[in-house]
């Protein structure tokens, strides 16, 4: 009986999810280009092999990683602050939380237009300020030094409110009489927070973690719109690449290796991060 | 029945019959919609204006202003022909596309339209870029072709070997006149490419082989022209910023007189005649140097116009494309907006010529244009190039082992592809 139940949601992950995982991986093992005529051609593994000598893949395997790393780390950090504060009791709490949700709710390509616009040379505010305070022209998103920041920053602004939500979730899951017994056998605030608050919120963070872990890994309308991948493609992401390989090459074949070799690197993250958690004892914690 | 009501009924059938004839009129206009960068519709929009007055009723032509990007209309332009059934009738294409688009069967053949005289009426680097597989699949809007601009102020006569532009650079640096000796595109993108074709087959080399279709890359003319790009920078002929700059930075140095030589495109000649101009009047082009008994080579650029093969207006779209490629449309665009045109006729026509006196140098520069690899892989195949050689020009791979992987990934990409093994 529980096996029926079960049924139609496997039913629903096979259709949505399964069947186009298991459609790329038996595409990524033909020709299926403008050569072949869009049609597909097996081709052994000529894709794949290509993919372990493709330079520009590595490299926006690494790029598609530190952005994704450092912008989630961030993210992380800010959401845990100002989950913290929005926690907290105050006049106005309400209309704040309100306001902190915006950037969240913009569409990625307005935003990222926006920020294209912050960071542009020379009539971007941001330059502008520069010059006013005598600093050389910054040239961000130019600079293949720098322009990965700039994409990292948009990303930090516009989804540090969904970290922000899911651990204020966490926050008022927490019983108040936890913190109130604490402080009477003279605990101070700090303590609270490492003795109490963190390891509690552990499971939310993790939540939290992972999901916009795998989501800045598929990282593409920002970079599309903030820089196209440039300058030298060193903002290129690997969602990007595989779009490149589709949308501009024709190449659907490759496409679809390239999306696979991603969402396997992803996997290889994810363990990683895992792996490096237990080390820490961070997931310890939470056992009972 | 009363003269009032005569009268209203008279009428009412008159407007019957003009709705009539307006609807009509209406039904039989053909509408046919060119995608064009937004320059290009920008330049075309009086010539638009005339054309439909001419047509009125029959044809009304309308012109969709794409992204001024090259690779964003060219995503613009494959999406909604891989959607099927395009909003659009033709397209403006750059020369690297159209192996890719007639490959795929977007492109209709023009051949019943065009004939062998209006091919031979143009300039002759006009007519490449323009076929794919014996078929022609695109009428030349505008010419365009690399070429080596030099200072008439600092030499007496342009260089003809690298050996020359060299020893000339040497000179020139070494007597204060000029900072550097020759500025060009070396940043990782298309320009690299444009660049390296013109060296590479002035060194004797080929980026495809011509019997085979197979890259070319690890051959000795390849290396040496790779090795001579660096070794510019090495010897401080090119400045170091030079692995970073594209068309614009090289046009700004050499405008500004820090250097003797440059690689660019016939635009820069118009911008160099401005009044801000540190080089007014003391500019003139040629082709990129070769080595001795080597033909000197320049990169093919240019726009042209395709019919797609899902139009149902195909007829009419060919009118506007001969509209708009006449020779009165080329005349105009050059005298107002500076591209240069595609009859032969014109780069020695007096009018344009007391305009640009460098017109007729552009033409010699078209008659030995050559094409970069006429694939449907065009893009992957410059992009594994760009890579390899922006390697060697920063010094972190030296000349054999990076043309040696060109040569190696340009074959994989091929076969992945589905290409010749």
């Amino acid at each position: 009986m529980s096996a029926l139940l079960v049924c139609p949601a496997l039913l629903l992950i096979a259709v949505v999810f399964g069947y186009p995982m298991l459609r790329y991986g038996w595409l990524s093992f033909h020709a299926d280009s403008v050569l072949t005529g869009l049609v597909p051609i097996p081709n052994g593994g000529a894709n794949w092999q290509r993919l372990l000598g493709d330079a520009r893949f590595w490299q926006d395997a690494i790029q598609t990683g530190r952005f994704a790393l450092l912008s989630v780390g961030l993210e992380l950090l800010l959401a845990l602050a100002i989950a913290l504060l929005l926690d907290q009791r105050w006049r106005g709490r309400g209309a704040v939380r309100a306001l902190t949700l915006l950037p969240w709710a913009l569409p990625t390509t307005m935003m990222a237009l926006g920020w294209r616009w912050i960071f542009n040379t020379p009539y971007g505010p941001l330059e502008q300020a520069a010059a006013a305070i005598g600093l050389p022209a910054l040239n961000l998103l130019a600079d293949p030094r720098w322009a990965w920041m700039a994409t990292v920053t948009a990303d930090v602004w516009k989804t540090t409110p969904f970290i922000t939500l899911i651990l204020l979730a966490g926050l008022q899951t927490i019983p108040a009489d936890l913190f109130e017994a604490f402080r009477l056998e003279g605990g101070r605030p700090m303590q609270a927070l490492r003795e109490i608050t963190l390891p509690l919120l552990v499971p939310y963070i993790l939540l939290s973690l992972l999901f916009r872990l795998a989501q800045a890994f598929g990282v593409f309308d920002l970079i599309q719109v903030l820089t196209g991948g440039g300058p030298a493609g060193s903002t290129e992401s690997l969602a990007l690449y595989a779009y490149l390989n589709a949308m501009r090459f024709l190449d659907f074949g490759y496409s679809a290796t390239v999306m696979l070799g991603g969402f396997l690197l992803l996997t290889v993250l994810i363990v990683i991060v895992s792996l490096v958690l237990n080390a820490t004892r961070v997931i310890n914690t939470v056992e009972p | 029945m009363s003269l009032g009501r005569r009268l209203i009924g008279g009428v009412l059938a008159l407007l019957l019959i003009t709705a009539g004839i307006a609807w009509s009129q209406f039904r039989a206009t053909e509408v046919v919609s060119i995608l064009m960068a937004a320059p290009f519709a920008d330049a075309t929009a009086p010539l638009v204006e005339r054309f439909n007055q001419e047509h009125r009723g029959r044809i009304r032509l309308s012109i969709t202003r794409g992204p001024r990007d090259t690779e964003s209309i060219s995503d613009l332009a494959i999406s909604s022909l891989l959607l099927g059934k395009p909003p659009y009738d033709a397209l403006l294409m750059d020369v690297t596309w159209l192996p890719k688009y007639a490959e795929a069967g977007w492109l209709e053949p023009l051949d019943p339209w065009f004939s062998a005289t209006d091919q031979e009426a143009l300039q002759d680097g006009a007519r490449l870029g323009n076929s794919y597989q014996g078929s022609l699949y695109r009428w030349p809007l505008v010419a365009d072709v690399g070429m080596l601009y030099w200072r008439t102020d600092l030499m007496a006569s342009p260089p003809a070997s690298p050996e020359d532009l060299v020893r000339i650079s040497r000179e020139i640096q070494a007597a204060g006149k000029a900072s550097y000796g020759f500025v060009w595109q070396g940043r990782q993108y298309e320009g690299l490419s444009c660049d390296f074709l013109e060296v590479l087959e002035g060194f004797g080399g080929t980026w495809l082989d011509p019997s085979t279709g197979q890259p070319n890359l690890d051959s000795s003319h390849a290396i040496e022209a790779a090795n001579w790009l660096r070794s510019l920078i090495d010897s401080d002929i090119s400045p170091k910023a030079v692995t970073n700059f594209a068309e614009p930075e090289s046009l700004q140095a050499f405008k500004a007189g820090d250097a003797a030589f440059m690689r660019n495109w016939p635009y820069a000649y118009a911008e160099l005649q401005k009044p801000d101009s540190a080089v007014r009047g003391n500019v003139a082009v040629t082709t990129m140097v070769s080595q001795n008994g080597e033909q000197p080579t320049a990169t093919l650029g240019s726009w042209g116009l395709s019919l797609l093969s899902e139009s149902p207006h195909q007829e009419s779209a060919v009118k506007a494309i001969r509209y708009l490629t006449s020779e009165a449309a080329q005349r105009e665009r050059f005298l107002k907006q500076g591209y240069t045109p595609t009859s032969a006729e014109l780069f020695s026509d007096p009018e344009l010529v007391a305009v640009s006196p460098v017109l007729p140098d552009v033409g010699r520069a078209l008659s030995v244009a050559v094409a970069r690899p006429p694939s449907p892989l065009y893009a992957q195949l410059s992009d594994v190039v760009q890579r390899s050689l922006s390697s060697v020009l920063t010094g972190e791979q030296s000349a054999e082992i990076a043309m040696e992987a060109a040569q190696q990934n340009s074959r994989v990409i091929l076969q992945s592809a589905g290409g010749p093994a």
